[in-house]
C-alpha cells in the first residue's frame, strides 16, 4: 500500500507538527487525526491555516535525518505550519478501502486553493497507492503556479521515482523554462536520458537563435548522451561561453564516457585540474 | 455582475476631457472590493499596482453566458482561489474572493441545486471573505429561493454577504434584498449592498447595511456623482469599487475617484475610509483578511515566499516597454 514505513514516518511528521504549532492548534489537529474515520475532511483541510497559522516550520537536525532515512529525498525546506498540518492530515486518511481513499484525495485536488495544492503535491511521495498518482503529478507539472511547481520539484522524491520518461522530461523542461533551482530537483542526474538530452540541446539552439542566455546546468543532463550535435554544442560553449558556462561544459564532458568529447578538453587544462582537485564540482558551480 | 445593457444603449455624454492625473493620491493605498480580474489582462494588474491598489476582492459572477454543467462552476470557483490568486500575487496585489451562485444562473434550477451542494466545499477556503455576489437580477421566484438559501449559508458560516442589486427596478429590488436579509436574521453590519446610487443609498445606510458604489462608465455611477454622494453622506459605511469585468469598465475606478475626491476638497481621512479602510473592516469580519498581508506584501505570507523565486515577490514581474515598437 505504501512504499515506505508509513507508521514511523507519520510519527516523525506528527512530532515535528507538535513542536511547530500552538498547543491549541495541536489539540485540535491531534483530535482530528486520531479518529479512526476522519469526517468532513474537506473542511478540516481548508481550515488548517486558521488553526495552525503559517509560520515557517523548524526541523531539528535529528528529525531531518529521520525523514531522510525513512523517505530519501523528502524534506521540509521552506515549509509552513499549515502545509505541514495538511500533509499530516493526509497521512492519516485510512487507506484500507482503496477506491474510497483515492476518491477522498482526488476530491481534495479538485477543489483546492493555491496553498492546498502546494500541500497536496508535496504529499505525493507519502500517499498510499503511489502508482496511482502519476497522472496527477503530470497534471501538476502543467500548472503555471510557481509554488505548485516547486512543491513537485523540490525535496520531492515522487516524480523521479514514478514518472515515465516523457512526463519526467516535461518536468525538467518546465524547470528550465520557469527558471527553477535545478540543483534542488531530486533525481536530476539519475533520470537523465537520451531524449531529454536531445530536447535540451534543441532548446539551447532556440535560445541562442533568439539571442537569449542558456542556463549552463542544462548541459549537466546531457553528460551521458553526447552525440555529434551535443559535442558541437559543448565545443561552442567551451570556446564562446562565459567562465561559468565553460566550467559547466568542462564538467559535462569530464563526467561523460565519450572519448571524442574528451578531446575537446585538451586546451582547458586549468579547468580539468580544478575538476580533478574537486575545486570545481556541480555543487560549487 | 455588470453590463446588462447592450453597447448601443450606452450614450456617452460629451464628457469634457479631464486630464488623468493620479498625482493627488500618490502614495495612498487602495482596496477594490469588487473587481472581476479573470476578465482582465496583465496590463490592468500592472496599472492597478502602479496606482496604489494593494488588495482586491473578486466576487464570483456569471461569465457573460450561462454555464451548462456543474463542473464549469467548480472549475471557476477553483480558479478564483488558485490561478487568479497566483496571477494577482505576481503583481504584488493580494487577491481575495467571495463565492456564491449569481442571480442570473439561479434561474436554472436544476443546475442551481447542484451548485448549492458545491458551495460548502469552497466557502471555507482561505481568502474567501464572503458569500457573493448574490441577490436579484430579474427578481424571479427562483432567484429569491437561492438568495435565501445562500443567506442561510452565510449565517451558518459567519461570512459577510455581498449583495448584487438589480439594474432594472433597482430601488424595489434593493429594498427587497435588505428585507429578506433581515428576515433571515442577518446582521446588517455583515452585509454589503452593492451597486448603489443616489436613490438607494439613504435607506441602505439608515438600515445599518454597508453601502457600496460601483464606479462604472455609462451604466452605473460616474465618479463626479460619487463625489457628491460622499459630500452629502460622509464616509461612514460607504465604499467604492470598479466592478471591472468583460464590459467597458475601468479597473482604476477606485484610485481615479480618490483623486477626484481629493481635487474636489474631500479630506484624506474620508477618502481613506471610502477607498480602503471600510471595505477591509466590512469583509475582515470573515476572519480572512489580515492587513499585514498586503501592507508589507514582500514579507508576510511565508507560503508565498520561496528561496530562489523572483516571480512571487511583490511587483517583480518583468516589465515590457510600452512605448517601444520593439518586443523582445
Amino acid at each position: 500500500m505504501f512504499d515506505y514505513d508509513a507508521e514511523r514516518l507519520r510519527g516523525v511528521m506528527v512530532e515535528i507538527a507538535r513542536s511547530n504549532i500552538s498547543s491549541d492548534a495541536w489539540d485540535w489537529l491531534h483530535e482530528k487525526i486520531s479518529l479512526s474515520e476522519i469526517s468532513s475532511i474537506n473542511s478540516i483541510f481548508s481550515r488548517m491555516p486558521r488553526m495552525t497559522g503559517k509560520d515557517a516550520v523548524r526541523v531539528s537536525p535529528s528529525d531531518a535525518e529521520s525523514l531522510e532515512d525513512l523517505k530519501p529525498g523528502f524534506g521540509l525546506v521552506n515549509w509552513t505550519a499549515d502545509r505541514l498540518g495538511r500533509v499530516c492530515l493526509l497521512m492519516h486518511i485510512d487507506p484500507s478501502d482503496k477506491e474510497r481513499y483515492l476518491k477522498t484525495v482526488e476530491d481534495l485536488f479538485l477543489a483546492a486553493e493555491m496553498g492546498e495544492l502546494v500541500a497536496l503535491y508535496s504529499a505525493l511521495p507519502l500517499l498510499a497507492y503511489p502508482e496511482h498518482w502519476k497522472f496527477r503529478c503530470a497534471e501538476g507539472i502543467r500548472s503555471n503556479m510557481a509554488n505548485v511547481l516547486e512543491a513537485i520539484m523540490y525535496a520531492n522524491p515522487y516524480p523521479a521515482k514514478y514518472l515515465d520518461e516523457s512526463a519526467w522530461n516535461q518536468l525538467v523542461m518546465k524547470a528550465f523554462f520557469t527558471e527553477k533551482d535545478i540543483k534542488r530537483i531530486n533525481g536530476f542526474d539519475e533520470r537523465a536520458n537520451a531524449e531529454l538530452a536531445r530536447i535540451l540541446s534543441d532548446y539551447a539552439h532556440e535560445r541562442w537563435a533568439a539571442g537569449r542566455s542558456v542556463n549552463p546546468l542544462l548541459w549537466r543532463a546531457t553528460s551521458g548522451f553526447i552525440d555529434q550535435q551535443i559535442k558541437d554544442d559543448l565545443g561552442k560553449v567551451l570556446s564562446d561561453g562565459d567562465l561559468r558556462e565553460r566550467k559547466a561544459a568542462a564538467l559535462t564532458i569530464f563526467k561523460s564516457n565519450s572519448p571524442e568529447a574528451k578531446g575537446l578538453l585538451k586546451n582547458y587544462a586549468d579547468l580539468v585540474s580544478d575538476i580533478e582537485n574537486k575545486k570545481l564540482t556541480w555543487d560549487t558551480l | 455582475m455588470c453590463c446588462t445593457h447592450s453597447f448601443e444603449d450606452r450614450k456617452p455624454a460629451t464628457v469634457p476631457a479631464e486630464k488623468l492625473d493620479l498625482e493627488a493620491v500618490q502614495g495612498m493605498k487602495f482596496f477594490d472590493p469588487h473587481v472581476h480580474m479573470t476578465s482582465r489582462t496583465t496590463d490592468d494588474y500592472q496599472a492597478m499596482a502602479d496606482s496604489g491598489i494593494v488588495a482586491l476582492i473578486e466576487p464570483a459572477f456569471w461569465l457573460g453566458q450561462p454555464r451548462t454543467g456543474i463542473d464549469s462552476f467548480r472549475d471557476y470557483y477553483s480558479s478564483l482561489i488558485g490561478w487568479e490568486r497566483f496571477r494577482s500575487s505576481q503583481f504584488g496585489i493580494k487577491h481575495y474572493c467571495t463565492i456564491g451562485l449569481n442571480s442570473r444562473e439561479a434561474n436554472n434550477e436544476k443546475l442551481a441545486e447542484e451548485v448549492m451542494e458545491l458551495l460548502p466545499l469552497f466557502i471555507y477556503k482561505e481568502g474567501v471573505v464572503g458569500i457573493g455576489e448574490i441577490g436579484f437580477d430579474d427578481q424571479t421566484a427562483a432567484e429569491e429561493k437561492y438568495y435565501r438559501a445562500q443567506l442561510e449559508l452565510a449565517k451558518e458560516s459567519g461570512l459577510p454577504v455581498q449583495i448584487h442589486t438589480p439594474h432594472r427596478d433597482k430601488k424595489k429590488g434593493t429594498q427587497r434584498s435588505m428585507d429578506i436579509a433581515i428576515e433571515h436574521g442577518l446582521d446588517p453590519y455583515k452585509v454589503i449592498v452593492d451597486h448603489n446610487n443616489e436613490e438607494t443609498v439613504k435607506e441602505v445606510l439608515d438600515k445599518g447595511f454597508w453601502a457600496a458604489f460601483t464606479i462604472y462608465p455609462f451604466t452605473k455611477m460616474g465618479n463626479e456623482r460619487m463625489v457628491e454622494v460622499a459630500k452629502q453622506y460622509g464616509p461612514e459605511r460607504i465604499m467604492i469599487n470598479s466592478a471591472a469585468d468583460w464590459g467597458i469598465s475601468d479597473p482604476l475606478a477606485v484610485p481615479k475617484t480618490a483623486a477626484l475626491m481629493k481635487i474636489k476638497g474631500i479630506g484624506d481621512e474620508a477618502i481613506k475610509l471610502i477607498t480602503y479602510s471600510n471595505a477591509i473592516k466590512a469583509f475582515a469580519q470573515s476572519g480572512q483578511i489580515d492587513e499585514k498581508d498586503f501592507v508589507n506584501s514582500a514579507s508576510v505570507d511565508q507560503s508565498q515566499k520561496f528561496e530562489g523565486n523572483t516571480v512571487l515577490r511583490g511587483g517583480q514581474q518583468p516589465r515590457t516597454n510600452k512605448s517601444s515598437i520593439i518586443i523582445s
